[in-house]
């Protein structure tokens, strides 16, 4: 895939060409004008990347591509010229002939973009109507093989199966076959890691790579993820608030963007940023409303380097090459900057509020919260059905001898993929899951298994930021009333509620106006602050944050985890912060803990874990995690496999069946904790040194 | 699924016990004498000491409701008080008239307002979708003996197209259809509308969905994406609904079944009620419970059918 993109730019036959696409939405707030004038060619046999952030009009042109829009979207302008045909203005038959047949997608999200009543073997044979000449079982003969070129092992029999017994990373592996079924023309991908952890997305960016080398296929790849971008993709177009912003070869744009916008977002990915400084760089501001877009550049208001003439003109198309291409004032004309781009060591973008950032302190030595040997078993069937089925165990073990300490002004990292427990641990620690053994201690008292009645003066002092920033608020309570809400449940009087209000609300860095606004007027990081807010309302010593940046953009999560550390650093906050997301949690994480099948495998300073890890398992996430950098592109994948089901558990280390250096031993003894001399412990037989 | 075949049957009897139980107790709840109560007041003395044998009513009443639920296990339901003839033979002469009216009411509900639902649901807010939701509300707002006696009126007494009353002659059965028609009309009318509504109202939800838009961008069918994809999975709350409403039919027909004069078991109870014909009471309340038991199972080993995710959690 990694072809010299120094030759011959603008080379190439030219597959798909997107000519000054424009597009409305119509809504009750008015016409939203999602895309305006978009342009750029695909060329074929390359792998082309969208990248923006939310309401970019990213995923919008994918759909435009398929003439699957909603039904409220109405093109204003423009023309998508596939081979010979404009599909803007194909009828629907002709569009149905594409679809699928010359033009596939993988979907995001393959846990809700499968039936889930149908097998595999049945939605493949559909997907292959077109064909009456080919019998019933010549296409599950095709099927079969497709799934076996994705890696699926025994196709010949989970061909057969549903959606459901596929694991994630599988079904994506299917989502893939099932694109790649009729050997289209051309393959869009929309966020095809997104909803993956990091070793089945280090999988799936491999397999992507594999096929497309070996298939010579044309793919448009659509994601906010800028690793996977650069570990995909020959060419990229950068979008910003329905424009292309910046256009080119992945490198010219990894390497050396020439837009303020694409520079922000390079500098606000945590993966890139090497120095752990505490505070992230952030770009101001929100997106701008696209009812009634601005007369000048469309970044103008959030950029850093804006000038008089960037509010009143549109910015001018500056190329580099016939294929690397620019619209910023900055390059050309009146506003023509020399100096810009600055070096890359310059960084362009702010950092919060207050940007002499490390203020760290050290922890003091006292603990806040202290878990020993914690279990916490689930109940798998019915006391009457596993007797008659002669079942020795109903359990599972959900966490298994967990032991960790958070000390107040102390930030520690929980990390581990899905279903390793790390959710579970956070929940049981507020009593919301009750652990069969073990301790739990917060300031030295043991909470494990108290009564509610007794745990809920304690609960002041335990806050949870939930995963979902919208779905945990009601929608029926306007920001004041969520953001009072915790004293109503403590039954606290004697406090001015709108005065507490308007308290929070600063301390989170919330305009007031927000304060009568309702859960679904605010956007994702508005969201996470009211979560914030209604977390410190009662003046905790310990907020557990579960995925605090999840479903924020990049410009955005900054903010989130500066906001976050501003208020350890005031308030001497203890943080719990369970996550997956491996380059956030090295920027604000003093400790860090990481499960598999929830036992803890290694726990340490996070720089001593990053810089060195000890157990395989944290290797393969550390190297997991795709680098946004197209010269540090992957040759292998560390580890392969899948997390196994808790139901069987290995009955040595759990890691063993997945381990590139695994023993006998391994798979025969569970490795017990080990504490190394510098105070790291970790759960390996032969730890890597 | 063996198993949970095996908790669902323990429990549909544990219902049909207390259902036995609350019938069993009316006896003994009406004031008076359960054999005076059950032949009258000028009955004679030898005829209530042979009716109390007869019903073991001297022996405890714990130990007449075992007899109760044994005999109802063997199938025997005891004895008419009139006719003296076998409970669990009039019940079922009339069941087959009951089951006929409910399924074919119910028959032709689905045929209409399953499709009207989908059709619905694919164009929302189009002149189809429009007329199906004032009809839907319409047809369950009217009270079906209202439809009944319209229905009667209109197509019987006033066209004379169809029969009024009657189940038609024994052995004909076009003549036997033809008697099924207006009642089948009267108590399906109704379901028409909440399966439209209901069957709309999943549709759409499963239209939004993510692995429909997969359906229809790897091209396929817009027939094929609504009927083969979305359906199948809105029809499940569907299937439950049905399975409520068909077992509810069966005793609730009583409206059709006295208006057009037809034999039924709802007809049969009311009358046996009316008359304080207590054997016909309890049989005939003990049959209906039990079907209704057991469609509602059929519906749920239905939907497990249809979802695999449902079959392997059985």
């Amino acid at each position: 895939m990694a072809k010299d993109t120094g030759t011959g730019a603008g080379a190439g036959e030219i597959l798909l060409d997107i000519r000054d696409l424009s597009l409305d939405f119509r809504t009750p707030r008015g016409r939203v004008k999602a895309l305006r004038n978009v342009s750029f060619p695909v060329r074929k046999n390359r792998v082309i990347g969208i990248v923006g952030e939310s309401g970019s009009g990213k995923s919008t042109i994918l759909w435009s591509i398929l003439g699957l829009l909603a039904k409220n979207a109405e093109v204003t302008g423009g023309e998508i010229r596939f081979e010979d045909r404009d599909l803007l203005h194909a009828s629907e038959p002709q569009l149905r002939a594409v679809r699928g047949e010359e033009i596939s997608v993988v979907f995001q999200d393959p846990m809700t973009s499968q039936i889930p009543v149908l097998t595999y073997a049945r939605q493949m044979r559909d997907i292959l109507y077109r064909r009456p000449n080919v019998s019933v079982a010549e296409k599950r003969r095709m099927a079969v093989e497709m799934l076996a070129k994705v890696g699926i092992p025994d196709p010949e029999k989970r061909i057969d199966q549903y959606p459901h017994h596929f694991s994630g990373g599988m079904r994506q592996r299917a989502g893939i076959a099932m694109a790649l079924l009729t050997g289209p023309k051309l393959l869009l991908a929309d966020e095809p890691t997104t909803a993956l952890d990091v070793t089945m997305e280090a999988q799936i960016i491999h397999l992507l790579q594999d096929l497309q080398k070996e298939l010579d296929a044309t793919v448009v790849l659509v994601s906010h993820n800028l690793g996977l971008i650069a570990e995909l993709c020959d060419d990229v177009v950068v979008m910003y608030a329905g424009e292309v912003v910046e256009a080119g070869e992945v490198r010219e744009i990894f390497h050396s963007p020439q837009h303020p916008y694409t520079r922000a977002l390079l500098e606000c990915d945590p993966a890139r940023i090497d120095d752990v400084s505490r505070k992230l760089p952030v770009i101001p501001g929100d997106i701008p409303d696209l009812t009634k877009p601005r007369a000048g550049c469309i970044f103008a208001p959030r950029c850093q380097r804006v000038q008089e003439i960037c509010r009143t003109e549109k910015p001018p198309r500056v190329a580099r090459s016939p294929v690397n291409m620019a619209r910023c004032h900055l390059l050309a004309g009146p506003a023509h900057d020399p100096d810009w781009p600055p070096d890359p060591s310059v960084i362009t973008v702010g950092r919060g509020v207050e940007a002499d950032a490390t203020t760290h302190k050290v922890p003091a030595e006292q603990t806040l919260l202290e878990v020993s040997d914690l279990n916490v078993q689930f109940e798998t069937v019915g006391r009457i059905s596993a007797w008659l089925k002669g079942l020795e165990t109903r359990h599972v073990d959900a966490v298994l001898d967990v032991s960790l300490t958070v000390r107040p002004g102390e930030t520690v990292g929980l990390v581990g993929e899905s279903g390793s427990g790390k959710t579970t641990l956070g929940r049981s620690v507020l009593n919301l899951v009750a652990g069969q053994a073990g301790s739990v201690r917060f300031e030295g008292q043991e909470i494990r298994a108290m009564p509610e009645a007794r745990f809920k003066p304690l609960r002041r002092d335990m806050a949870m930021m939930f995963q979902d920033p919208v779905g945990s608020l009601s929608p029926r309570k306007s920001v004041r009333a969520l953001i009072t809400e915790p004293f109503l449940i403590h039954g606290i009087t004697g406090v001015d509620l709108d005065a507490e209000a308007e308290r929070l609300a600063d301390m989170v860095r919330l305009p007031k106006p927000f304060l009568s606004r309702y859960p679904h007027e605010l956007s994702g990081g508005q969201a996470r602050r009211v979560g914030v807010a209604r977390a410190l309302a009662l003046n905790p010593k310990l907020i557990i944050a579960d995925e605090p940046t999840a479903g924020l953009d990049v410009s955005v999560q900054g903010e989130i985890l500066n906001l976050m550390a501003d208020l350890q650093a005031e308030h001497g906050l203890g943080y719990l912060i369970i996550t997956h997301n491996l380059p956030v949690v090295r920027h604000i994480a003093d400790r860090l803990a990481i499960m598999y099948l929830g036992r803890i495998v290694e726990e340490g300073r996070t720089d001593a874990v990053f810089a060195h890890p000890v157990h395989p398992y944290t290797r393969a996430l550390v190297e997991g995690v795709p680098q946004p950098d197209p010269d540090r592109r992957r040759v292998h994948v560390s580890i392969s496999g899948e997390v196994p089901s808790l139901l069987n558990r290995p009955k040595g280390c759990d890691f063993a069946g997945r381990c590139p250096i695994a023993q006998d031993r391994c798979r025969a003894e569970k490795p017990a904790h080990v504490t190394m001399p510098d105070g790291r412990r970790h759960a390996c037989h032969f730890p890597l040194t | 699924m063996g198993f949970y075949l095996l908790k669902r049957l323990g429990l549909a009897f544990a219902v049909i016990c207390a259902v036995v139980l609350v019938l069993f107790s009316l006896l003994y709840l009406i004031p008076g004498d359960p054999a005076t109560i059950a032949l009258g007041p000028r009955a004679s003395p030898e005829a209530i000491a042979r009716y109390a044998e007869r019903m073991h009513l001297d022996e405890p009443i714990w130990r007449q409701f075992l007899i109760f639920i044994g005999n109802a296990l063997t199938g025997d339901l005891g004895v008419d008080v009139f006719s003296e003839r076998s409970v669990t033979t009039i019940v079922g002469e009339r069941l087959g008239f009951t089951l006929a009216l409910v399924g074919l009411g119910m028959g032709w509900a689905m045929t209409l307002g399953i499709p009207l639902g989908c059709l619905a649901a694919v164009r929302p807010n189009s002149w189809l979708d429009r007329v199906t939701g004032v009809l839907s509300v319409s047809t369950i707002a009217v009270p079906s003996f209202l439809v009944s006696i319209w229905a009667l009126l209109i197509f019987a007494v006033h066209l004379r197209w169809l029969p009024a009353i009657g189940a038609g002659e024994p052995g004909d059965v076009v003549d036997q259809l033809r008697h099924l028609i207006l009642p089948a009309f009267a108590i399906g009318l109704s379901w028409v509308g909440y399966l439209a509504r209901m069957v709309r109202a999943s549709m759409l939800e499963v239209m939004g969905e993510t692995y429909i838009r997969s359906a229809r961008a790897f091209g396929l069918a817009p027939r094929r994406v609504v009927f083969g994809y979305a359906l199948r999975v809105a029809i499940l709350p569907t299937i439950t609904l049905i399975g409520m409403g068909f077992g509810g039919l069966i005793s609730s027909t009583v409206f059709a079944e006295i208006i057009f004069a037809r034999p039924g078991i709802g007809k049969l109870i009311f009358d046996a009620v009316m008359a304080r014909n207590f054997p016909i009471v309890q049989g005939g309340v003990l049959v209906a419970t039990g079907l209704y038991i057991l469609v509602v199972l059929i519906s749920d080993l239905l939907i497990a059918w249809f979802d695999p995710r449902v079959r392997e959690s059985l």
